[in-house]
């Protein structure tokens, strides 16, 4: 069977990748509007619906960053996956319902007419609209890069593609990518994420069974070489200590509900009601996928520092490692084909979104009305965004890293310290305020952009997101306070009644 | 007090927190410090001297933080349904996150006041209380919400009351539509 590793994980990936182009094919045929395009008419049921919210929050991040964190930081991200039981319970019990209401009574296909029909203001959705569109096109091109770095170390290997190059590798995925968001829209988006969410669950389980059988005495034998080695960094706080460790557990606890493309699925399910069985689903998928996360970095941590294995050359290689070193060739390919739906399920649907906002909340921002003959546009720019997207990648990785570095930095944090006040908070609270919104992403974006460009190291590795956020919500607040609160349009008072 | 007013209270509490942090000195290594001899890790180093200068701010951060969540869960539901009930549900449960916080913190600070800790089912005792305390306590909001989904986040009235304002608005756009096709018809 070892012999055979090579092919099977190669037949995994292109599998799924098949999968996907069929997907693609057959969501065409559903798709016949923008309503289509962008919300799958709201007519969802919950188990895709529960399966896209969680596969889109884990992207390949949380299967290549996350381990590589717990390796070179021990448990300081853990905090990041802990805090997901509260993410979703702030995104259910404060936006699910109204943001869902809110798109059937006033027929809105993005956050940004969300956004507006809640406050009024051409400025608000522009702004929010813009912020989705940076964040877009910076994660994108991380996702574009990290699956065509997963590809490139795929084929190199092998006799047919010796030697091919990461331009290809980046020309084969976003091809894919491209296809099937192109033909189908968020209906392919979102049924691939339920293909893509059932394979990161399955390869999340086995990974940690794998990851325990490592040591003979289980994941206690890796702690207890951990503790032997320092010891701080198996300790709830990691390396990083406990301020990192609890500033990202509310940027990611309370920032989940802010980040626009879960959001976003929140208004494509069919039933108010299915609200009350996509939670579960969308927190137990989300937990079982991350232990892979804590599981192997650790397990890879443990093996470095008790010279088990060679030092790794980057932290990003502790899942590859792994999965080469230690599972079973059919789990790797399982895992591989896992690893490429982390990463294609939160690609499609910043591409869905990104889109959404060029040709739908810009224009109308702007002029008043969105693009004619919205459904070709919205392909068109869909092609447009990957294609940028993948130029950007391409340029980072070759002339100038800090061109994703920053677009990247527009990423979680931003999102979550521009959208928490305005969304979460707006949409429960009758007082907020248009100024005050305005107040909130302006504030978010300059903090963002002013640590990155002038590298400010904050100390305690404190995020710089949440103090963007914290600082965000503040203001928020109190601008809304200050003025007199403007009465709301008929229809979103009654939905804020309810 | 409006819950508004209470969030954003917290909210300044826990600026006023991290302002305290960061106003004074770090010490070396407060965010870990590079491995000496493995490049792509770094190291925790010493976890007292790290806390010297910022004492128990991370305890009392955090309970603020929970708490804050608290109050905007406690926000999610509709005013005229927030009864007795629901906020002794919330405040048990927000009790429960911090006793289990209280858990981790404590149980850290032995760690650093001995240099030893217990490892049952795979991790150190208050890694244990992270993992499956942290991520279990707020799980009970989950819970509340799948449970007490028809009491307090769409009851059947709610739902019927948004049904209507559905069909209004639908009425609404058709009798616009067929005023601005009139003319033609005619």
């Amino acid at each position: 069977m070892e012999e055979m590793r090579e092919p099977i994980i190669l037949s995994s990936v292109f599998i799924y990748l098949l999968i996907c182009i069929g997907v693609g094919i057959w969501a065409m045929r559903r798709t016949k509007s923008a309503n289509d395009f962008f919300v799958a008419g709201r007519g969802l049921g919950p188990i895709v619906v529960s399966l896209a919210v969680f596969s889109s929050t884990l992207s390949g991040f949380g299967f290549v960053g996350g381990p590589g964190l717990v390796y070179s930081t021990g448990l300081s991200s853990v905090w990041m996956v802990v805090c997901s039981s509260l993410g979703y319970a702030v995104g259910f019990y404060l936006i699910s319902k109204r943001i869902r209401m809110i798109a059937e009574v006033r027929d809105t296909i993005s956050l940004p007419d969300v956004v507006y029909a809640r406050y009024g203001s051409n400025a608000v959705r522009l702004l929010t609209a813009l912020t989705i569109l940076l964040g877009v096109l910076g994660y994108l091109a991380t996702q574009i890069l990290a699956m065509a770095l997963v590809l490139q170390s795929l084929l190199a290997p092998t006799e047919m593609f010796a030697g091919i190059s990461l331009v290809a590798c980046v020309g084969i995925s976003s091809a894919v990518l491209i296809f099937y968001c192109v033909t189908g829209g968020i209906i392919a988006s979102v049924y691939t994420d339920l293909v893509q969410g059932i394979v990161m669950i399955i390869s999340g389980a086995l990974v940690v069974i794998t990851a325990a059988s490592v040591f003979e005495g289980g994941l206690g034998e890796a702690s207890t070489i951990l503790l032997s080695h320092g010891g701080e960094d198996i300790m709830p706080f990691g390396t990083l200590g406990m301020m990192a460790s609890l500033s990202w557990f509310f940027l990611f606890g309370l920032g989940l509900a802010g980040q626009p493309h879960i959001a976003t699925k929140m208004m494509m399910n069919r039933k108010l009601s299915d609200n009350r069985i996509i939670l579960p689903m969308a927190v137990f998928g989300y937990v079982i996928a991350a232990m892979l996360w804590i599981s192997v970095g650790m397990v890879m941590r443990a093996l470095v520092l008790g010279d088990v294995a060679l030092p790794l050359g980057s932290p990003d290689q502790a899942a590859p490692m792994f999965l080469t070193k230690y599972a079973h060739p059919l789990l790797a390919g399982v895992v591989f084909a896992g690893l490429f739906a982390a990463i294609m399920s939160t690609a499609d649907s910043f591409l869905n979104i990104g889109a959404a906002a060029i040709i739908h909340d810009i224009p109308k921002a702007i002029r008043g009305r969105a693009l004619d003959n919205e459904l070709f546009w919205a392909r068109t720019a869909t092609v447009g965004i990957a294609v940028l997207a993948a130029y950007f990648a391409l340029y980072s990785y070759y002339e100038n890293a800090e061109l994703v570095a920053l677009l990247g930095a527009f990423g979680w944090g931003t999102f979550a310290a521009a959208l928490v006040p305005v969304v979460v908070i707006g949409l429960n609270w009758k007082g907020a305020s248009a100024k005050a919104a305005v107040a909130a992403i302006s504030s978010s974006l300059v903090i963002n952009f002013a640590v990155q460009l002038m590298q400010i190291n904050i100390p305690y590795g404190i995020s710089a997101g949440f103090i963007a956020m914290l600082t965000s919500m503040i203001l928020f607040i109190a601008l809304s306070l200050i003025e007199k609160p403007k009465p709301l349009p008929k229809d979103i008072d009654r939905v804020m009644e309810l | 007090m409006k819950p508004i007013y209470f969030v954003l209270f917290l909210l300044l509490v826990i600026a006023g927190i991290t302002g305290f942090i960061l106003v004074g000195e770090p010490p070396a290594g407060a965010a870990g410090s590079p491995h000496p001899t493995i490049t792509s890790m770094s190291i925790g180093g010493d976890g007292t001297a790290r806390l010297e200068a910022i004492g128990r701010a991370p305890f009392y951060f955090q309970l603020a933080v929970i708490l804050l969540a608290s109050s905007l869960l406690y926000m999610g539901v509709a005013k005229h349904r927030r009864d007795r009930r629901f906020l002794l549900l919330i405040t048990a449960v927000a009790s429960f996150a911090i006793f289990v916080w209280y858990k981790v913190y404590s149980g850290y600070e032995a760690y650093l006041a001995t240099g030893q800790a217990d490892v049952v089912f795979g991790f150190p005792m208050p890694t244990n209380w992270t993992l499956w305390g942290v991520w279990g306590s707020f799980l009970v909001f989950d819970l509340i919400y799948i449970i007490a989904f028809r009491a307090y986040f769409l009851p059947h009235e709610d739902e019927a009351a948004f049904n209507a304002l559905v069909a209004e608005v639908k009425a609404d756009a058709d009798a616009k539509a067929s005023h601005s096709a009139a003319p033609g018809d005619a």
